[in-house]
């Protein structure tokens, strides 16, 4: 599992907590995608990028179902709501 | 083709609007060393990059400037929002507003409007490599600059990630350089162009 600050051992993260830890799960993936671009035979980072982007599925799959936040168009899960365009947006404070 | 992903790529949470600040940082929105500029490059570039390692650093650095790009429009959003006159009156800002009120409109700081001027794309790797390097530490000289501008504890911690990246692109880069020249040997660095002269036979083979 990779460290985490945000989330108190042992209980559930909150909507506000899963978009913190998506926005440093992605940060990290581009960050490890970028240097595997120039390394693309590093074990070492292809394998600190596997565990990231499984971590990533469940956080941003929490994010959609539990939180009804799709992160973008085609995670929009609720059928009968088309969360996608719902604010706040990412510009708006209260989006951070 | 690109999907977007609604969430900034770092958080921007500024709570004093201050639009004389955003008249500067708005350079890197539309200035010539800025995100909008740097995006342009990096993804327009990729099309003639004879080796896969260096069209993946284009095209992933060149996405992530559209990210930034927003990250600097979420700055400029907030530095001017819920501004009264006075506040636009007696500012610098007070020309922009005129033609663009607290819309977005890429400019330099000076109001210059963006320009792909500021962009090179000369269809030769090496080339192209070399302006990016450039282009990145023209970057981080801009950063270095808005911080010498402002105290605000919001703004700068915006700024810096943004700095810090740039930092990072600019060693990737480095790595581009150094992919692109091991497929040449000494005679032949710059007497041809691996992205045009096929019949050299440097052309990766698949």
């Amino acid at each position: 599992m990779v460290a985490c600050k945000c989330r108190p051992n042992g209980s559930q993260m909150n909507c506000d907590a899963l978009h913190a830890r998506l926005q440093a799960l992605d940060f990290a993936i581009v960050e490890t995608t970028l240097y595997l671009d120039a390394y693309p035979t590093c074990a070492k980072a292809l394998e600190y990028y596997s565990r990231l982007v499984a971590e990533r599925a469940a956080v941003a799959e929490a994010l959609h179902t539990q939180c009804g936040k799709p992160t973008t168009a085609w995670d929009n899960k609720n059928p009968n709501s088309w969360d996608w365009i719902k604010g706040p947006w990412p510009w708006q404070i209260e989006a951070n | 083709m690109w999907l977007y992903e609604k969430k900034l790529q770092h958080p921007v949470k500024i709570k004093n609007p201050n639009p004389q600040l955003a008249q500067i940082i708005i350079s890197q929105l539309g200035g010539p060393d800025g995100e909008l500029a740097a995006s342009m490059r990096y993804l327009h570039q990729r099309y003639s990059s004879p080796y896969d390692e260096v069209t993946g650093i284009l095209t992933d650095v060149g996405t992530e400037e559209l990210a930034h790009l927003e990250m600097v429009a979420a700055i400029l959003y907030q530095l001017t929002r819920n501004l009264s006159e006075e506040q636009i009156k007696n500012s610098p800002f007070a020309t922009y507003f005129v033609d663009h009120t607290t819309g977005l409109y890429p400019v330099a700081a000076s109001g210059t409007p963006f320009d792909m001027k500021y962009v090179g794309v000369k269809g030769d790797i090496l080339t192209d490599l070399h302006e990016d390097l450039a282009a990145e530490q023209k970057a981080r000289t801009t950063y270095d600059n808005i911080l010498r501008l402002t105290d605000d504890p919001d703004v700068k911690d915006a700024i810096q990630f943004l700095r810090q990246r740039e930092l990072v692109h600019f060693q990737r880069f480095g790595d581009a350089i150094r992919i692109a020249q091991d497929h040449l040997d000494s005679k032949n660095f710059y007497a041809f162009n691996p992205s045009f002269d096929k019949a050299s036979g440097v052309f990766r083979k698949k």
